[in-house]
């Protein structure tokens, strides 16, 4: 009891005093007594549970961002590492866990740093879905004067923000993609270590990518020595990930501080994918022209005429462009071999994938269809074509300012049947109302396929979800579609941990992986040979991380 | 407590002297008049314009919706945790802080009323976790009497903002001042007399985390101290357990009793 601090409320009879001394003003009774009364219905009676629920009547939480939200609170008194697979809600638990905290009189002044492309959404989605005031950083206001700033980890670390960023006292710093910020030797770790913060909550799917110093240096922002002091965690674990899994003690010493849930544990798989190939042949027209290209070693490396069968499965377009470009450039030689072929691409009829799109989109009917492709040239086409067609498109870039990203979302919700989205187009934005995609060429890193599906197959969607894949049989797009998709089954399993498995074998790039095997060999026998073997590969590393994955478990 | 949130907001309408143009199905129609929409409808620079053209301003119609399944195309849907019902009560916590009421009486005798000083305060129990506890505590300032849950006996009770005739007020023996130090001595001692193994327990959270934190910082650098420091201090502002009294609001009621 002696160590328990008590305020008192001083200057409540001083001011009564002078209100009676000056004969007013006063309330009536009928406001005073409501006053009370809404007093009751807003104290927060028990130590325990979730209020903000109540106050967000308009939200279907799941079970699992609930338990999240209560565990981080209750168990981790507002330090955690919220670190469920991508597309279970880890915006939502955060902002529950804050909404829980505001309403408690617990958190006032809160800072969000989320990646820079990331600000508005964040914004946007505290406040339609969680009424609380965020905005996003602007020069005009200082740091002081907004209570809850949102902005990117970039602006707050650089002078003069930096300086009074760390002269104020948090009550709650949010970090999202926290794993960017796993190196205790950044100056992006160190600002996040100097920041004065009561409550903590790290956002990241990845939490462990290569060593497990990486969590220690996560866990110590929110515990620090929790898991021991830097040299003796080093001496215990060395640089090795997998002792995680082998160290009982440790394993539960991370799970005081992280909760991490999966697709598997939270049944979220209610409404499943379903995944076609459509299989399209080229005319005879077009399977000439993609010979001769193939057979036309000269002038070019192997390695962009790869590039060059790419874009021509893709559209005319797409390759006629960068061949083009690449004889006006003065230092490439054998232009005379390749005039004949970009002549005759200029001569081709309408691409045999985008004619079969039209089908496909007027099969499909009265639906929101989404539509990636790898070419912002195949974009173009695409548009033009489906337009002739009578089909309404709006195009999205990862280039577009946000406002432009936001009002294409808008027009593709309100007005057009279908998006279409180059790859850089594919994070960021959330497209729950659409449950149709088409890709138009698959891309050859199966984690960017993963995160195409994942703008319409996450939280909140509410139908089953079509994936069309296409591919040109007797191309480059079979192989890859044959051996990298079908094969390794990466639609089911591996997909959520093929980062830690490409970490894990000392892949850095996989499409760089897959270029090479296609540059490499000499036959199609030799490709598919070796894309055998880098299938065996993953899938055996997939099991083993299967095993591993329990160490997150709660 | 607030268990229908409609009449609730109807009466906070009423209490301010706003028109309910219309209360049926959860959806209630406010014309508000100035003072409120300077209150809650967020446009000062509207209401500077007009005064500089010295024309009177429309103050607009607000339509809350409390049924969720109502089917109207206008309004705002209105629940405990929406912006708007958060305004109003903020706006009632701010201005309803201060009272003081007589008793109806009728008669045609002299009546004497007696002045009670009436607090309703909040305790803040604030360690790993927070709750809040309510008192609402009346003082007889001529005799000391003393009772709890007082706004309850209020509610029974016929009250207004001037005095009865025949009626008269006693002056208090006991001044506010000492009447609401009294009180706070009370609360006092019933919060001495609590088990807060909340408390406790936080103190031992603390505890714990600052072993792990010098632990942390074991062969440190002196330059890396400040650091240490910096998160002792975040560690004490998150557990060490302490308690606020808030009064929510109070004033001087006369009765007969």
């Amino acid at each position: 009891m002696k160590n328990i601090d008590i305020t008192h409320d001083t200057s409540f009879i001083e001011s009564l005093e002078e209100k009676l001394d000056q004969d007013g003003p006063f309330s009536s009774w009928d406001l005073f007594k409501m006053a009370y009364d809404s007093e009751l219905t807003t104290i927060t009676q028990d130590f325990h549970g979730l209020r903000a629920l109540e106050f967000l009547p308009h939200m279907n939480f799941l079970p699992h961002q609930i338990e999240t939200a209560r565990q981080a609170i209750e168990d981790m008194n507002g330090r955690a590492i919220l670190a469920d697979e991508v597309g279970l809600g880890k915006t939502i638990e955060a902002g529950l866990i804050m909404k829980e905290y505001m309403i408690r009189g617990l958190a006032k002044k809160i800072l969000i740093l989320v990646p820079a492309s990331l600000v508005n959404q964040w914004v946007k989605e505290l406040n339609e879905k969680f009424y609380i005031p965020a905005a996003s950083f602007r020069k005009s206001y200082p740091w002081d004067q907004y209570d809850i700033i949102v902005t990117s980890i970039d602006t707050a670390k650089r002078s003069p923000h930096r300086e009074e960023i760390l002269n104020i006292h948090y009550d709650l710093i949010l970090i999202d993609e926290a794993h960017k910020i796993k190196n205790h030797k950044t100056k992006n770790y160190a600002f996040v270590r100097a920041l004065k913060k009561k409550y903590c909550l790290l956002l990241t799917a990845t939490p462990v990518q290569n060593q497990l110093i990486e969590i220690f240096n996560l866990v110590s922002i929110l515990k620090p020595g929790h898991l021991g002091n830097y040299e003796s965690f080093l001496e215990k674990y060395g640089r090795d990930r997998k002792k995680i899994n082998q160290d009982v003690y440790l394993k539960h010493l991370v799970q005081k501080v992280m909760v991490r849930n999966t697709r598997k544990d939270t049944k979220l798989d209610t409404t499943k994918r379903h995944i076609e190939t459509i299989w399209v042949d080229f005319t005879p027209e077009e399977y000439e022209v993609y010979n001769e290209l193939d057979k036309t070693f000269q002038p070019f490396s192997s390695f962009s005429k790869i590039t060059f069968l790419r874009e021509l499965c893709s559209s005319r377009e797409a390759c006629y462009l960068s061949l083009k470009k690449f004889v006006n450039d003065e230092e490439h030689h054998g232009r005379e071999a390749l005039q004949p072929i970009i002549d005759k691409i200029g001569q081709l009829p309408h691409h045999a994938k985008a004619q079969k799109v039209v089908d496909l989109v007027k099969q499909i009917g009265d639906e929101k269809i989404i539509i990636f492709t790898e070419y912002r040239a195949s974009q173009l086409y695409l548009q033009w074509y489906l337009q002739q067609h009578g089909i309404t498109s709006v195009p999205f870039r990862g280039g577009f300012k946000r406002g432009k990203k936001d009002w294409m979302k808008q027009l593709f919700q309100d007005k057009a049947q279908v998006l279409i989205a180059t790859e850089a187009g594919g994070e960021g934005i959330n497209l729950q109302f659409c449950h149709y995609m088409i890709n138009y060429d698959l891309p050859w890193n199966p984690m960017r396929l993963e995160q195409r599906i994942g703008r319409i197959h996450r939280y909140g969607q509410e139908n089953d979800v079509y994936i069309y894949n296409f591919a040109i049989r007797n191309t480059l797009e079979e192989h890859i579609m044959k051996l990298l998709y079908e094969k390794i089954a990466l639609f089911e399993k591996v997909i959520g941990h093929l980062d830690d498995i490409l970490a894990e074998l000392n892949i850095e790039s996989f499409e760089n992986e897959v270029k090479s095997i296609m540059n490499e060999s000499s036959s199609t026998g030799e490709v598919k040979i070796k894309l055998d073997n880098l299938a065996a590969i993953i899938h055996n590393a997939n099991q083993n991380t299967a095993q591993e994955e329990p160490r997150y478990g709660n | 407590m607030v268990t229908n949130l409609n009449s609730f907001l109807e009466n906070y309408f009423t209490a301010h002297h706003c028109d309910i143009i219309s209360n049926q199905n959860g959806v209630l129609q406010v014309q508000l008049n100035e003072k409120m929409d300077r209150a809650l409808m967020n446009r000062p620079f509207y209401w500077h314009y007009m005064k500089q053209m010295g024309r009177e301003g429309d103050p607009m119609q607000l339509s809350l919706i409390t049924n969720p399944n109502a089917q109207v195309d206008k309004g705002e849907k209105i629940h405990f945790g929406s912006p708007r019902l958060q305004q109003i009560l903020k706006h009632l916590r701010e201005n309803e802080r201060f009272t003081r009421l007589f008793q109806v009486v009728n008669t045609d005798q002299n009546t004497a009323l007696h002045p009670w000083l009436v607090i309703n305060i909040k305790i803040s129990y604030i360690g790993k976790h927070k709750k809040d506890e309510v008192f609402s505590i009346g003082l007889n300032l001529i005799n000391g009497m003393m009772k709890t849950e007082m706004m309850d006996l209020l509610k029974n009770i016929e009250l207004q903002m001037q005095i009865s005739d025949f009626c008269y007020t006693i002056t208090p023996i006991i001044k506010p001042q000492s009447g609401y130090k009294r009180i706070l001595s009370v609360i006092d001692q019933y919060i001495q007399d609590l088990d807060h193994q909340w408390a406790k327990e936080s103190l031992e959270e603390l505890q714990n985390e600052i072993n792990l934190l010098k632990h942390f910082y074991e062969g440190y650098q002196d330059n890396d101290l400040d650091q240490m420091e910096k998160e002792l201090q975040d560690l004490i502002e998150r557990y060490q357990p302490k308690i606020q009294l808030t009064v929510i609001n109070g004033g001087l009621f006369y009765l007969n009793n």
